[in-house]
């Protein structure tokens, strides 16, 4: 069963087109992982998928509604589905990361605070960082930040979660412990991870299914699973990609 | 046999008797689906803790749930911290194999309830020795950096070609030209102010037509170059801590000090170079407007223009210009010295820019303040 269908899109800026007809859907507890090149469009889609941006022209359902075309309540209703983590983790500087966690259920739900306190703690042990719990993000080390804003971004137990880069800028160590989390929270949780990612090793160590965009065709040139791929494809851009070959700069 | 029910769509709480009571989970079970009975489950479980003060048990029937998340497990954990704490007996019956691992990934439940440390009251006395001890840090901070800052002005003159003049034209621009509407503006009105309300009680002695010698006066002493150098702190003095603490958090101040060049020449330097540059000359400019709105307003009180103007003529001096000019330039390099050092202590994080800011425009008020004083002691003394 699908979470998240996307039917003929096409993302850009105005006139200026990154993607076009991309169709692709996302089935329920995978690690769904966007890979390409840099400015082929992987985090404008990914700001697409979310709501954040609108695409220039398509559709994209989230549990069978159309997020492109909600508004109001119906848009509001379908965040609270999922949750975002972006690139430099984007915590809220001046709150501790429990108050990070908390600021979510504290204008969604109406539970009492001893319960909303209880709940963050358990989404900051989720991510190993229960110790943590009234560091300042500005305390904390890349890696700590990104883990923290995976268990902000769950605040609301999403059934999908949009991760941005998760394992850029961080040490081959960190990375992998970031990627065991997201494998544990997949498998525990059955959370539908959507990840924009051009990290070799996390690609191969995580993710279900990939779809790779391509900058010159604009299109989605290889989709499957990524170790099979990066075995059994026959596309040349897709070889250098997964074998790290050099491609023209200029 | 006592037997109630309180049920809400996710949890039904059974109570059998005062030593048995049932807690039946069905559902989903997400911080959605427990918001209505989160509150209600735990109440009724206190209420039940407090019947015996023997054995009781609760089982909670967990074989309906079918979905479970960190929400769920949440409240599973605190009704079994409730049991525990108060030494009661606990069993989760049901709960699908799936979810199991889950539950056991939160073990032990006690870490998610730290015992409760009452946050430590300093005393007045510690407080005091805090804030003393905070205030001394503050001015060793601001002495080093006023020694830093002459000897690099030192520097400055004796190199001129190395001075980084675009950067220099830019800031006198920023805190210059830009500053002249709002500068205009209040000049002229506080002008304006100054002439009705010194004529108000002029006019009981029928001296209306001293208002605007005397008024210019003060305006070319005092009022011009304080209100201007008010004008920069909070205009030019707090865009330079903003941009020299943006640069501090990206790393652009550290990257300057490993690639082997001085962050106090390359960014203090061409900023408080400006700030002497234009203190002086907006200051001009907002003594001219203010005099002539002082003049102007006069008019209205049937003293003509060129009588009020012919009036200061004969009162103000050259030497009531240039000592409301030399304070001005102190002003200039206070506002510009304070901003940039307060733009360099920036700690980390996007609050710490602001917290710059402020700190840059309280402190250049309070030290133009003081200046001005010192300036009306020595002007006093030696007649200036």
């Amino acid at each position: 069963m699908s979470v998240l269908e996307v039917k003929d899109l096409t993302v850009g800026y105005g006139s200026n087109i990154l993607s076009k007809n991309l169709n692709f859907q996302v089935k329920e507890g995978e690690i769904f992982v966007i890979l390409g090149g840099s400015g082929c469009g992987k985090s404008s889609l990914l700001k697409n998928l979310f709501g954040l941006y609108q695409p220039i022209a398509g559709e994209i359902f989230i549990d069978g509604v159309d997020i492109t075309k909600a508004t109001g309540e119906e848009l509001q209703e379908i965040m609270t589905h999922f949750g975002v983590m972006y690139q430099q983790g984007a915590l809220f500087g001046s709150m501790s990361l429990i108050d990070n966690i908390k600021l979510m259920m504290q204008e969604y739900c109406t539970l009492d605070d001893d319960a909303i306190t209880l709940i963050a703690r358990c989404k900051l042990d989720l991510v190993g960082l229960l110790p943590y719990e009234h560091f300042m993000p500005n305390e904390i080390s890349g890696g700590m930040q990104k883990r923290a804003a995976i268990a902000r971004a769950m605040a609301l137990d999403p059934k999908i979660l949009f991760l941005d880069e998760p394992s850029a800028g961080l040490d081959p160590v960190t990375s992998a412990e970031l990627d065991q989390t997201i494998t544990d929270l997949s498998k525990n949780l059955g959370i539908t991870f959507v990840i924009v990612t051009h990290e070799l090793a996390s690609i191969e160590a995580i993710a279900d299914h990939i779809i790779m965009l391509d900058k010159a065709s604009q299109s989605i040139i290889a989709r499957g699973d990524p170790r099979q791929l990066k075995l059994e494809s026959r596309d040349p851009r897709v070889r250098k990609f997964f074998n790290r070959e050099m491609g023209n700069l200029k | 046999m006592l037997k109630t029910k309180n049920q809400s769509s996710n949890a039904t709480w059974h109570l059998y008797s005062p030593a048995l009571a049932k807690l039946e989970l069905q559902g989903i079970l997400n911080i959605h689906a427990l918001q209505d009975c989160w509150r209600k489950i735990r109440n009724a479980q206190d209420e039940w803790l407090q019947l015996s003060a023997t054995s009781q048990h609760l089982e909670i029937d967990a074989s309906k749930v079918t979905y479970l998340d960190g929400a769920g497990v949440a409240f599973l954990i605190d009704v079994q911290h409730a049991q525990v704490k108060a030494q009661r007996e606990i069993k989760i019956v049901g709960l699908a194999e799936r979810f199991q691992p889950l539950l056991k990934q939160f073990e032990p439940i006690e870490k998610f309830f730290p015992k409760d440390t009452a946050p430590s009251n300093d005393g007045f006395i510690v407080s005091l020795g805090k804030t003393t001890a905070n205030i001394l840090e503050d001015a060793k901070l601001l002495i080093t950096f006023i020694g830093r800052l002459l000897s690099d002005l030192v520097w400055a003159i004796s190199n001129l070609e190395k001075v980084r003049w675009q950067d220099f034209v830019v800031a006198a621009v920023q805190a210059g030209i830009a500053a002249i509407p709002i500068i205009a503006l209040v000049s002229f009105l506080i002008g304006v102010i100054l002439a009705f309300q010194s004529a108000v009680g002029m006019r009981q002695f029928g001296a209306q037509s001293f208002v605007a010698p005397i008024v210019s006066l003060g305006i070319f002493r005092e009022l011009g170059p304080l209100i201007t150098a008010i004008l920069l702190a909070g205009r030019s003095s707090a865009a330079f801590a903003a941009e020299i603490g943006t640069m501090k958090v990206n790393n652009e101040v550290d990257a300057l000090t490993t690639a082997g060049l001085n962050p106090m020449r390359f960014l203090v330097i061409p900023r408080v170079l400006a700030g002497i540059l234009v203190a002086p000359i907006l200051t001009i400019f907002a003594n001219l407007i203010s005099v002539f709105a002082v003049c102007f307003t006069m008019t209205a009180y049937k003293i003509p223009f060129i009588a009020s103007y012919n009036g200061l003529l004969n009162t103000i001096h050259l030497n009531d210009i240039f000592s409301g000019l030399l304070k001005s330039i102190l002003f200039g390099i206070v506002i510009s010295g304070v901003g940039c050092m307060r733009g360099m202590q920036t700690g980390t994080g996007a609050a710490a820019v602001g917290i710059a800011t402020t700190r840059a425009v309280v402190s250049s008020i309070v030290m133009i303040v003081v200046v001005d004083g010192i300036f009306a002691y020595i002007s006093t003394k030696t007649g200036f």
